[in-house]
């Protein structure tokens, strides 16, 4: 019998389909019945979809910036001499 | 970050073929942030700006041998993967991926020995996330609370839901297992649903 606890061990699983057919039937029969482990499911699947809009991932303007120099100073060096034009 | 000149990928791609310095422009400022959580599950924040770098400059070569069989995020994160990596094999420094526990020490406090729930979720979010992310203190609380989980746990949320990366992708690049990659993400959602929690009953983060 899953119990909430084993149930909330593998929501993300669930959440994913990473779960076979039989682990995910069970939990689809748990959450029918518990109204507790709706909520948990609702509010997990929320939590990852707020990192998925979230632009996380943000560095420094000055990080940008540091790097488009050099690659700009690389491309530089990497041009032919014989280009006058320009 | 798409601005109205901005190229689609095709182009992009082959605009960097050509050596075109405003494509380079528009693909670090697209890519760096991703290739930065990549670089920071692997090495200090410090030499992961330095390997990013170094990574933007071989990529003026090595876009020609860029075959398109992956995405050009995917490619990038991987050239950043392997140049870490190999930083590493010197280093002998071990990578924790190790959470032998599926839930959170505070998650798991919330259920009866029985297994049932002692402490249930006490609202239920909203159901946008768009909605929930337009209040800017939560985003802000989201940002405090992501720069505090361990880089590994970090790397493989932002990896999976920012940057929307297949599993094996994710797997390939951060040369993690599939079921480690299932219980960092598990572990840093859990993180995350337990501060939104908190913001939503407490106004505070
Ligand atoms: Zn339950």
């Amino acid at each position: 019998m899953l119990m909430c606890r084993d149930l909330a061990g593998i929501a993300s699983d669930y959440i994913d389909g990473e779960l076979g057919f039989g682990k995910s039937l069970s939990i689809k029969v748990h959450l029918m019945m518990c109204k507790d482990c709706r909520s948990f499911i609702g509010n997990l699947r929320m939590s990852a979809r707020l990192m998925q809009g979230h632009s996380s991932a943000r560095v420094d303007g000055d990080v940008i910036d540091r790097i488009q120099d050099r690659v700009t100073a690389a491309l530089e060096e990497r041009k032919p001499p014989n280009n006058p034009g320009q | 970050m798409s601005t109205p000149n901005a190229l689609d990928e095709q182009n992009l791609i082959e605009a960097l073929k050509r050596g075109d310095q405003s494509a380079f422009e528009q693909a670090v400022s697209e890519h760096t942030a991703g290739m930065m959580s990549v670089a920071r599950f692997y090495v200090d924040p410090s030499s992961a700006e330095e390997v990013v770098q170094d990574c933007w400059v071989t990529v003026i070569e090595a876009i020609q041998r860029f075959e398109g069989r992956s995405s050009l995020k995917t490619w990038l994160h991987r050239i950043v993967a392997n140049r870490c990596k190999n930083r590493l094999r010197t280093s002998n420094r071990e990578i924790n991926t190790d959470f032998s526990e599926a839930l959170e020490p505070e998650l798991d406090n919330r259920f009866k020995p029985s297994g049932r729930w002692a402490t249930p979720p006490r609202l239920r979010f909203d159901e946008s996330a768009d909605a929930l992310m337009e209040n800017g203190a939560l985003s802000d609380c989201l940002d405090k609370h992501l720069g505090q989980l361990p880089e590994t746990q970090r790397s493989a949320l932002i990896l999976y839901e920012a940057h929307q990366h297949k599993s094996e992708d994710v797997c390939n690049i951060l040369d993690v297992s599939a079921s480690n990659l299932r219980v960092m993400l598990h572990r840093a959602r859990q993180k995350i649903f337990l501060m939104v929690e908190t913001f939503q009953e407490t106004g505070e983060c």
